[in-house]
């Protein structure tokens, strides 16, 4: 029946305003300061509803303003919260950062599967950075001899190769994927060796 | 072409600056708040903070506040941001224009009083924060409401007798601006005040002062 009598931007408005009680009667019973500081960001978009009600480019030209306060407001007041509530953590490292607690097995992973399937140099290169970042990440205590291991195997693989270019020529498909391989791994055992000259005592 | 329409409580325009279509403008009522809000500007950039003195009950001993440096700068510039945004909105002949220097008025507050490291000033600032984000959707829902309406956001058009703003839409835009400048709350509450820095706190009580005052003028003339 109310739909019949208003307009559209009325009944977008009528409707909004609905959106709005509820909104600020959340807003009054929750008493949890975290959740308020979430329930004023439903307000906020509200605000941003009754504007883009407006349907015109100029209130295209309106929502992003109204957004950005939005936003900046939202950032301020979440600094006010953490500071409020001590749940500042001096940083023990220089660059602490929590992705740096989760993600470098993922990360370093996929450096190594893309460093294999490029393959020799190049390869070497990406597999190597993903082994950085990983030592970067997680410290250098871990043991490091398979590195140094692989890394031997590595040179002999090269080295084999080489002996099948000068003595079995016709094979040089088979000794180029194995000095392709050797390489990928020299190359990768030594760039990983830098993230492991990081922040530790006896480098 | 421009030329105020109702002149009962503005006065005779003296001059104004057109930036495109945003057309910021001198009266004699807009420029009384202007040179007010620069006054205290120029007092916020040139002055020391106060240090506060406590005195502890039962005993002789009392002992200074002391303000670092660090927050005192931060304190500064957040005073200094809210002295331009307060001159940008009483000047401004653009409604939406005005909100917007109206919600960053209410942000650089915040920051100010939050500046403080103290528990119970951080209470406050967050509580106020939450009023002043709260008070961007009466804020921005006037102004939408308004050109929705009339297809306007110009006050040199909003202030002819030809278009009429609803009722509504202004009574939001003043509740925006008391919400955005904290003004029906911050002389209830003590601890305000009572957050060291002097100088840089009096600008949240200008900027809100005269925001208000901006607003009901250009609502009684709409």
């Amino acid at each position: 029946m109310i739909l019949q009598i208003l307009s559209e931007y009325q009944t977008g408005l009528f409707i909004a305003f609905v959106c709005i009680a509820v909104a600020f009667i959340a807003l009054i019973k929750e008493k949890d300061d975290l959740h308020r500081l979430l329930l004023t960001d439903i307000v906020e978009i509200i605000a941003l509803v009754v504007i883009a009600l407006i349907g015109t480019d100029l209130a295209e030209a309106l929502i992003l303003p109204g957004l950005v306060v939005g936003i900046a407001e939202l950032l301020a007041l979440a600094e006010v919260y953490i500071e409020k509530e001590k749940l500042v953590n001096s940083p023990e490292k220089f660059l602490h950062i929590e992705i740096m607690d989760s993600a470098p097995v993922i990360l370093a992973v996929l450096f190594l599967l893309y460093g294999i399937i490029l393959s020799g140099f190049t390869g070497g290169a990406v597999a190597g950075v993903g082994m950085v970042f990983y030592f970067l990440c997680k410290g250098s205590s871990e043991k490091t001899e398979i590195i140094e291991t692989v890394s031997g195997y590595a040179w002999v693989a090269w080295v084999f190769a080489f002996i099948i270019f000068m003595t079995l020529p016709q094979y040089w498909f088979f000794a180029v994927m194995i000095a392709g391989a050797g390489i990928f791994a020299k190359v990768a055992a030594k760039m990983s060796i830098v993230g492991t000259m990081r922040g530790e005592r006896n480098v | 072409m421009f030329e105020l329409v109702n002149t009962d409580i503005e006065g005779q325009i003296f001059a104004y600056l057109p930036f495109g279509d945003i057309v910021d403008y001198f009266s004699p009522y807009t420029t009384i708040l202007f040179i007010f809000a620069l006054v205290f500007t120029i007092i916020a950039i040139v002055s020391k903070p106060e240090r506060q003195v406590d005195v502890a009950f039962g005993g002789d001993a009392y002992y200074t506040k002391d303000i670092s440096d660090k927050q005192m700068r931060f304190q500064r510039f957040m005073a200094v941001a809210c002295g331009l945004a307060t001159m940008g909105g009483v000047i401004s002949g653009d409604v939406f224009n005005f909100t917007l220097f109206t919600a960053m008025v209410g942000i650089a507050n915040i920051g100010i009083v939050a500046s403080t490291r103290n528990k119970h000033v951080l209470d406050n600032a967050y509580e106020y924060g939450i009023l002043a984000m709260i008070g961007t959707l009466p804020l921005f829902a006037g102004a939408a409401i308004t050109v929705a309406v009339t297809g306007t956001l110009s006050m040199w058009l909003l202030f002819t007798p030809a278009i009429s703003v609803p009722l509504i839409a202004k009574l939001l835009l003043v509740i925006g601006v008391l919400a955005e400048g904290m003004a029906p709350v911050y002389v209830a509450k003590a601890e305000i005040t009572r957050a060291p820095g002097a100088p840089y706190i009096l600008m949240v009580h200008v900027s809100s002062l005269v925001m208000f005052l901006r607003v009901i003028e250009i609502v009684i003339s709409m």
